[in-house]
């Protein structure tokens, strides 16, 4: 190691501090010395987010066909009009809330499900867990494509091949049940990350509780309703906000397995009213302004259980 | 060597009202090792914290040997502290936690690996410098935070309960070592705990805080003898002194149908006093099982081979009072039996206002 | 532990039959991906008929895979863009979250419950609701025909996750620590370096890698915006289907090689990286 020179600590005061008065400066600049650390992030993510929102919200109000050559015209709230009465946007709405509604509640149940087994200990329990977690980390357009072609395909999918042996006619799933065959796919891949959660949950629980429930005697049944689903009620909702947050924003699936037939959701259609072929600009970011509010209302109450899991963490 | 003083220092958390610290005036001899006790939520801990600059002060100043420090960053007081939990580095070695201060003042490694043996000689922990602390022992651990202090030869070392999660045993062994150390080194020591035995035990002076306020601050036979209001009277000591409200009647005041003795000059400075209700302080071993004296039922009694406590219910101005009665171990009476105690010692009093009468 | 079947005299029997219940789900939910893998080893004969489960094995479609067409993006291309738009956004995103977990933790901004919140309810902005925005600032600057602008908004994407996960693994490190550190005399780098990076360096490590899965999945912003000279590895795994018609060996080929990396490191990485995003969050 090199020889360094030793340095006394400065324990004169050098930086002329030290009356009641020089401690008010001082403490608006340790404000903004707390706050320097997470400026970078911050102005970067508002202008990475807030402006192409602004820009959206300006589009909103012109019509603009992409795919003509009329300029772009102002029209106020006109788009916003028509939107109300586009009934192909209301059954957009309609999918996006079935959609996530319906696997976010599949996945928590059938990850609860999971986690509650997966916590006992038993042979190979890591890798049964490995095994489970899997479809959570395959890309999502390759699971789409995986179970369209593989699983569900009406002449050599895997699933038919078991429905022919059962003696019934073959399904063609992704054309008869188009969101409920996206459904499948997207409560496969969110079970496993919805267990790990709630496996960190069950993990979290102290023993010495379940001990006294069992001294009490409580019976396996009753300890799970009584003790274990309180405790698990904020992973639960930590489970169901991410996956709101995920789910309401389905894209891949969509477009890979049914290409929005009889299922678009609410980004997919705005996808397919604008670049995805309608070129309707306009009216498109109209859309798209509607479902941010239809987020953020979904979102703030996302965040009022986030802040109720924030302070009871504080308490 | 250095002094420590704190002048009219107050600490108000934000969002509170109330000062956690409340215009705190106190000064710490070179070399003495000064404990600051009190029940929690005191503010001995903000008192030290504020020393160590982890806590700014609102109010006042503080210096160390004569420096104000107030607005120093903890870096710059040339202080070592030891923390309740130890706050050992987890992935350090017991060497590197130790050296981990002089290495951040640039001390030459050879100079610092001298230093950390000689602090590890006189600690024991020689064999455990290659350790991680999680292989370690509670009290290999508390060890290593003490070594940690020492191999900085602070102005200052500051003590945070740091016993606290030692169990009886070792507790009581460390302490020793502990003041035996601090003697040795001759650093000037803060040191903070809620034990009033640990206090009584270590401290060269004890300062007693309640929320907030600085009640008394002497020497450990002073501080039990003449405890300077109620509420160190009642903190110092176990088993507590005994605290009796009585009214003074024509003059005296009186416990029952006894008049409670005082010595001349308490009698003089009471006569002096305008109100009517007092408080009669007086230790357990100063009571005596007798004769002839107040009757009242054992209610408790807890013995503990060599002396024995008896909670003794007596009537005291038509209500119940318990008198805790310290006896030699070969006590005879039994729960439920009836005695008669009796005065045995110095009696202390104090007024409404809770300040002592002498 | 669950509460019920313990091996106990009648709950023996119970628990076997938890333990095969749990295997058989686990072989349902993996099944999938174990058909996917085997199919890529199969001729496009035994893979385009009903399913078999033996056959004569051949690394044929791998080949095939890998090759490039003329004029069509290839494997080592879309790997080549994918690794480095992920590994750089992702590094990016560490080195702007690491400071902001800290200004949210461990010497906390006023009112720091509310940035936390304003960059989670970003990640409630629907991405399809700015995309025409983006390609227009991207047009503008340019940034259609690089890797850089999928590494701008990969950024942004995972930025708030980031963030939200360090802080969980920040708030872990024991505040006795920063101040003992502080008392030795360490300045802020020396604290960072020496005292708080190693302890939540797991958690960097798993918050890493949820970054460089959601990077590397990302198909929605890197087919819309159709980066000429950015295309990943989704845009090839979709293209082997779109324009090669149905052949599922190939199809199987791809997709494992496209899922590949992600699989392995979330099995590497499993148990740290659900710790970083429920605990913390909750107590």
């Amino acid at each position: 190691m090199v020889e360094q020179q030793r340095i006394e600590p400065a324990d004169n005061g050098t930086s002329g501090k030290g009356g009641g008065r020089a401690r008010k400066s001082s403490f608006l600049s340790e404000a903004w010395k707390r706050r320097l650390p997470l400026l970078p992030a911050f102005l970067i993510v508002v202008v990475l987010t807030q402006v192409p929102f602004l820009m959206s919200i300006y589009f909103s109000l012109t019509r603009w066909r992409a795919n003509t050559a009329e300029p772009r015209e102002f029209i106020g709230v006109d788009n916003y009009i028509d939107l109300v009465s586009n009934s192909f946007f209301w059954s957009a709405a309609w999918n996006s809330i079935l959609m996530t509604v319906v696997s976010v509640g599949l996945s928590l149940l059938f990850g609860t499900g999971l986690a509650l087994l997966l916590d006992r200990k038993f042979f190979g329990q890591g890798f049964a867990r490995t095994l489970i977690i899997t479809p959570f980390l395959v890309m999502p357009v390759v699971a789409g494509l995986v179970w369209k072609n593989q699983m569900l395909n009406s002449s050599f999918g895997v699933i038919n091949w078991f429905i022919e042996g059962l003696g019934m006619e073959p399904i063609s799933f992704a054309s008869r049940y188009p969101l409920w065959t996206i459904v499948v796919v997207l409560v496969w891949q969110w079970t496993p990350f919805m267990m790990l959660i709630i496996l960190a949950g069950l993990q979290g629980q102290s023993s010495s509780v379940l001990e006294a429930a069992k001294v009490d005697g409580a019976n396996g049944v009753s300890t799970f309703f009584q003790i274990t689903l309180p405790h698990l009620r904020s992973y639960l909702e930590l489970g169901a906000l991410l996956g709101v947050i995920y789910l309401s924003q389905v894209y891949d699936h969509i477009r890979v397995i049914t290409r929005g037939t009889g299922s678009a959701n609410l980004p997919y259609f705005v996808y397919l009213r604008s670049i995805g072929g309608g070129w309707q600009f306009g009216a498109a970011s109209a859309y798209s302004i509607v479902v941010v509010i239809f987020s953020f209302i979904i979102a703030n109450f996302g965040l009022r259980v986030l802040s109720g899991l924030l302070t009871d963490e504080g308490a | 060597m250095a002094v420590v003083e704190y002048k009219d220092v107050s600490r108000i958390y934000p969002g509170s009202e109330i000062p956690a610290v409340n215009t705190l005036n106190l000064t710490v001899a070179s070399g003495e090792l000064l404990v600051l006790v009190g029940p929690s939520g005191s503010g001995k801990s903000t008192a030290l914290r504020m020393l160590a600059g982890l806590e700014p002060a609102n109010e006042g100043s503080i210096h160390i040997d004569g420096a104000d420090v107030t607005d120093f960053e903890p870096q710059q007081r040339d202080i070592a502290m030891v923390f309740q939990n130890y706050a050992l580095y987890p992935q350090m070695t017991v060497a590197g936690n130790m050296g981990f201060a002089l290495k951040q003042r640039k001390v030459p490694k050879a100079e610092r690996e001298a230093k950390v043996l000689e602090a590890a000689r006189i600690l024991d922990l020689e064999p455990y410098l290659d350790r991680k602390p999680k292989n370690l022992s509670g009290g290999q651990r508390q060890r290593v935070a003490m070594g940690r202090a020492i191999v900085r030869e602070p102005k200052v070392f500051l003590m945070d309960e740091p016993l606290s999660n030692l169990d009886a045993k070792l507790r009581v062994q460390t302490r020793a070592e502990l003041a035996d150390l601090q003697a040795r080194l001759g650093v000037t020591t803060v040191y903070v705990t809620h034990d009033q035995v640990e206090a009584m035990t270590m401290g060269h002076r004890v300062a007693v805080l309640k929320d907030g306020f600085l009640q008394q601050v002497d020497a450990p036979k002073e501080l039990y003898h003449r405890p300077a209001n109620r509420f160190v009277a009642g903190f110092i000591g176990s088993p507590a002194m005994n605290l009796i409200p009585t009214d003074r009647i024509d003059g005296k005041v009186t416990f029952g149908s006894f008049q409670v003795p005082l010595d001349a000059q308490t009698e003089k400075a009471l006569a002096s006093q305008p109100g009517v209700a007092f408080t009669v302080g007086i230790r357990p071993e100063h009571l005596q099982l007798v004769t002839s004296g107040i009757p009242g039922e054992v209610k408790l009694l807890e013995e503990l081979g060599s002396e024995s406590y008896i909670h003794v219910q007596v009537q005291h101005e038509d209500r119940d009072q318990i008198l805790v009665v310290r006896t030699d171990g070969d006590a005879t009476v039994s729960r439920g039996s009836t005695v008669n105690v009796g005065f045995n010692g110095p009696v202390h009093l104090f007024g409404e206002d809770g300040l002592r009468i002498e | 532990m669950a509460d019920f079947a313990k091996p106990k005299g009648k709950g023996r029997f119970t628990s076997l039959a938890f333990t095969s219940l749990t295997w058989l789900l686990a072989g349902i939910f993996f099944f999938p991906i174990f058909w996917m893998f085997i199919s890529g080893f199969k001729s496009e004969l035994d893979a385009n008929g009903a399913p078999k489960l033996f056959f004569e094995p051949t690394l044929e479609q791998y080949r095939i895979v890998t090759e490039t067409p003329p004029g069509q993006l290839g494997f080592w291309e879309a790997t080549t863009n994918s690794f480095i738009i992920v590994i750089v956004s992702t590094l990016i995103v560490m080195m702007l979250a690491v400071p902001t977990a800290y200004a949210l933790t461990i010497r906390p901004v006023g009112k720091w419950m509310e940035y936390l919140f304003f960059f989670i309810s970003t990640k409630f902005l629907p991405i399809v609701a700015s995309i025409l925005p983006i390609y227009i600032l991207a047009k503008h600057f340019d940034l259609l025909s690089s890797r850089r602008l999928l590494i701008i908004l990969y950024m942004s994407m995972n930025l708030p996750l980031a963030i939200w996960m360090l802080r969980s693994f920040f708030q872990e490190v024991p505040r006795e620590l920063i101040e003992a550190a502080e008392i030795d005399g360490a300045n802020l780098r020396s604290q960072m370096v020496s005292v708080i990076l190693p302890i939540v360096a797991p958690g960097l490590a798993a918050t890493a890698l949820l970054c460089f899965i959601f990077a590397w999945n990302e198909y929605f912003l890197a087919v819309q915006l159709n980066t000429t000279g950015g295309e990943t590895v989704p845009i090839w795994a979709s293209s082997v289907v779109d324009e090669r018609g149905q052949f599922l060996a190939k199809l199987s080929a791809a997709s494992t090689l496209a899922t590949l990396p992600v699989i392995v490191a979330g099995w590497v990485a499993q148990k740290r990286m659900i710790r970083g995003l429920a605990m913390g969050a909750i107590k």
